[in-house]
């Protein structure tokens, strides 16, 4: 039995544990290659137009998936992974869409509702759900929970390290070569942005390693603990009610308020109802702290070249701020 | 210190209740053009448009000195449950001294909420509070009733305009009402004043009944939804919104009303609530084509995100029972003639087939 699990949305940071959850089952899995230009149209193609580009983009995936001949596709309704806070309502309606706008997912939809309390999603009870259908007792369920959730500490652990998901990703592929956290000399940039968007190189354009490659140290939001994400969030009125904003939001409100960065980038997709929102309380919060902060704002017609020079000539302007007058950067 | 509130649907409802408990009340103006640009200039650029309609809203009501502005809100997942807190930092920003009282969900901050609500109150006593909860629920609910009655009326109307005038003559005698007894005798006299409109005979066959649905804002107030309603009754249709502020306090406060029953056909498409109104929409335009209604429209406004998921399974729907849908996306750029256009498009599109249908069936 082939289980194909769509290279987008959620897999950035659960990824790890759904493969060897499906493994363990016994499946054969198959995570769809990374995005690419036939990707995007095809997504586009199934798409509402006015829908932001990450789920145009998870679309192509289903559809690519499809393609290949798979037996199901993994689709989780993503409804909350902490208590009291939800995801955005696309990621709550997400098997819906798929199987009503997408030609072919009807028959083939593995799903089941990620509703859990903590972001440690392995309660076995949420999975028993899809047991019937792949005809696996639920006592192999636990197993193959306990042996996935294993293999996502493993995965986070390498993230809290200072490694970006990539390089986590390539961790665990490689176990014995695992490279040390990358350290540069230089200034170091906040770069905020849900997972999908910073580490999908189709969107992102791989804007992390353009920055390493001007001499820049990135921190992200994962390579902080949960502990850290939430000392500053804590204090408020209300926060924002859907967890990986209010993760970003409390990895920035870190950043600038212990002034541990010189510069804060905010990479969001266009169409983006949360960053809307978030982005806005990033400004004030930049306009307080006198940190110079960048929105980069994507979608599926943006071309490399004008990342490249924006990039570019914020890293210049804080190069520029640190070396005396008259000197050359 | 001055009370105000946003401007949505039959707003007078909100400022008797205010007078009723004794503040003073500033009524934000009616949505204008430069309501919304004052709320586009303020807000950020991908917010969604009833939040833009709103800030100006605001921005309007604080120019003519209101000093608190009570509202509900909400928790999430739709952005409507941030709304409060942005909007009040904007408008502190912008140097207003303001506080909104924001109404959230019941069942998550009873605490916050009770004790807004004694704020609120004041130094009315308890009893008076509740007559005066009751008289103006009476008026919540009557006046949407005729708001429906009108709009089953209008397209049949021998002279033209005699509802929407008739409509205006309720809502002033209701503006004049204090006490129960009044309301109900002026409930009589607007029921009276309906019934004594001259309609032409239409046989029931020839009818044609469009229901509206989509997201709260966009659908109850007619200022930014290019009046809908009256657009649609002048094509000569019947129109039925699928939210009245009446049904939703019903069941939100109450738990009554038909929302459990719509939720319910909804299910298929969206299988839990995701915010907003999808799943309900969803389920009221299943709703409207088991009751024989002969076309939806559909309204968002631009990226609103549980309307983007209703958007997405809508075809489906559509084609599971047969009866046509327009979506139109509405924001602070869209222009009336276009969406005109695609109106009344549609309309003939719903007429032309009725006929076709019709002689089928004589034939």
């Amino acid at each position: 039995m082939k289980i194909g699990i769509p290279n987008a949305l959620l897999y950035y940071y659960y990824g790890p544990f759904w493969t060897e959850f499906f493994k363990e089952l016994g499946a054969e899995v198959v995570v769809s290659h990374s995005t690419d230009k036939k990707t995007v149209d095809m997504g586009i193609g199934v798409s509402v137009p006015e829908i932001c580009v990450p789920i145009k983009i998870f679309n192509g995936h289903v559809l690519q998936l499809l393609k290949s001949g798979v037996d199901y596709v993994f689709i989780p309704r993503m409804a909350s992974v902490e208590k009291g806070k939800y995801f955005c309502p696309k990621f709550m309606g997400l098997p819906d869409m798929a199987r009503h706008s997408i030609p072919g997912v009807a028959g083939k939809l593995l799903t089941m509702d990620v509703q859990s309390r903590s972001e440690n999603i392995f309660s076995p009870k949420m999975y028993y759900s899809i047991a019937e259908k792949l005809a696996v007792s639920d006592k192999r369920i636990e197993l193959a929970c306990r042996k996935g959730a294993e293999v996502w500490r493993k995965f986070r652990k390498l993230g809290l390290g200072g490694r970006t998901i990539a390089e986590a990703f390539e961790g665990l592929k490689n176990p014995n070569r695992i490279k040390e956290p990358v350290k540069i000399d230089g200034p170091k940039i906040g770069l905020l942005g849900y997972v999908y968007d910073v580490y999908d190189e189709f969107v992102s354009m791989n804007v992390t390693e353009r920055l390493r490659q001007l001499g820049i140290n990135v921190l992200t939001f994962e390579m902080l603990s949960n502990r850290e994400l939430k000392r500053y969030i804590k204090k408020m009125k209300k926060s924002l009610f859907w967890t990986f904003s209010d993760k970003l939001l409390g990895g920035a409100y870190k950043m600038f308020r212990e002034r541990s960065v010189d510069g804060v980038i905010h990479v969001t997709a266009f169409g983006c109802g949360p960053d809307a929102f978030l982005g806005k309380l990033l400004e004030l919060e930049s306009e307080d702290s006198g940190i110079p902060f960048m929105t980069v704002r994507i979608d599926e017609h943006t071309g490399e070249n004008h990342l490249q020079t924006r990039v570019e000539a914020f890293v210049d302007m804080l190069k520029r701020k640190t070396v005396p007058v008259g000197d050359a950067i | 210190m001055k009370y105000s509130f946003p401007y949505l649907g039959n707003v007078l409802v909100y400022k008797k209740l205010m007078e009723m408990l004794g503040y003073e009340v500033v009524v934000p103006p009616r949505p204008t053009q430069k309501t919304i640009d004052l709320g586009t200039k303020n807000s950020p650029e991908f917010a969604c448009f009833p939040y833009k309609m709103l800030m100006g809203n605001y921005i309007e009501a604080c120019e003519q000195g209101a000093g608190i502005i009570v509202s509900s809100g909400g928790h999430g997942p739709c952005r409507a449950g941030f709304y409060g807190e942005l909007h009040e930092r904007t408008l502190r920003h912008m140097g207003f001294d303001v506080e909104l009282i924001i109404f959230d969900s019941i069942k998550r901050d009873l605490r916050g909420d009770v004790s807004k609500f004694f704020r609120l109150k004041g130094k009315n006593s308890l009893r008076k509070v509740v007559s005066t909860g009751r008289i103006i629920l009476r008026m919540l609910k009557d006046l949407d009733e005729f708001d429906k009655k009108i709009h089953t009326m209008i397209p049949y109307e021998t002279v033209h305009g005699s509802c929407l005038k008739a409509f205006e003559e309720i809502r002033m005698s209701y503006d004049r009402c204090w006490t129960m007894k009044e309301t109900e005798m002026a409930y009589e006299e607007a029921k009276e004043l309906l019934a004594s409109i001259k309609l032409e005979e239409v046989d029931e066959r020839d009818k044609i009944r469009i229901g509206v649905v989509g997201e709260i804002f966009v659908v109850i107030e007619s200022s930014i939804n290019m009046d809908i309603e009256n657009t649609l009754c002048s094509l000569g249709c019947e129109a039925e919104r699928s939210q009245y502020i009446g049904e939703w306090v019903d069941h939100n406060f109450f738990g009554k009303g038909r929302e459990k029953e719509i939720l319910k056909m909804g299910e298929d498409y969206i299988k839990i609530i995701i915010g907003g109104h999808a799943k309900q929409n969803v389920g009221h335009i299943v709703d409207y084509s088991k009751r024989g209604f002969d076309g939806v429209v559909h309204l968002m406004p631009f990226a609103c995100l549980p309307e983007l998921v209703s958007q997405s399974v809508i075809p489906r729907i559509s084609e599971d029972y047969g009866i046509p849908v327009l979506t139109l996306a509405i924001d602070e750029q869209s222009g009336k003639a276009n969406s005109m256009t695609r109106i009344e498009a549609f309309v003939d599109l719903i007429k032309n087939s009725k006929r076709k249908k019709m002689s089928a069936k004589t034939a």
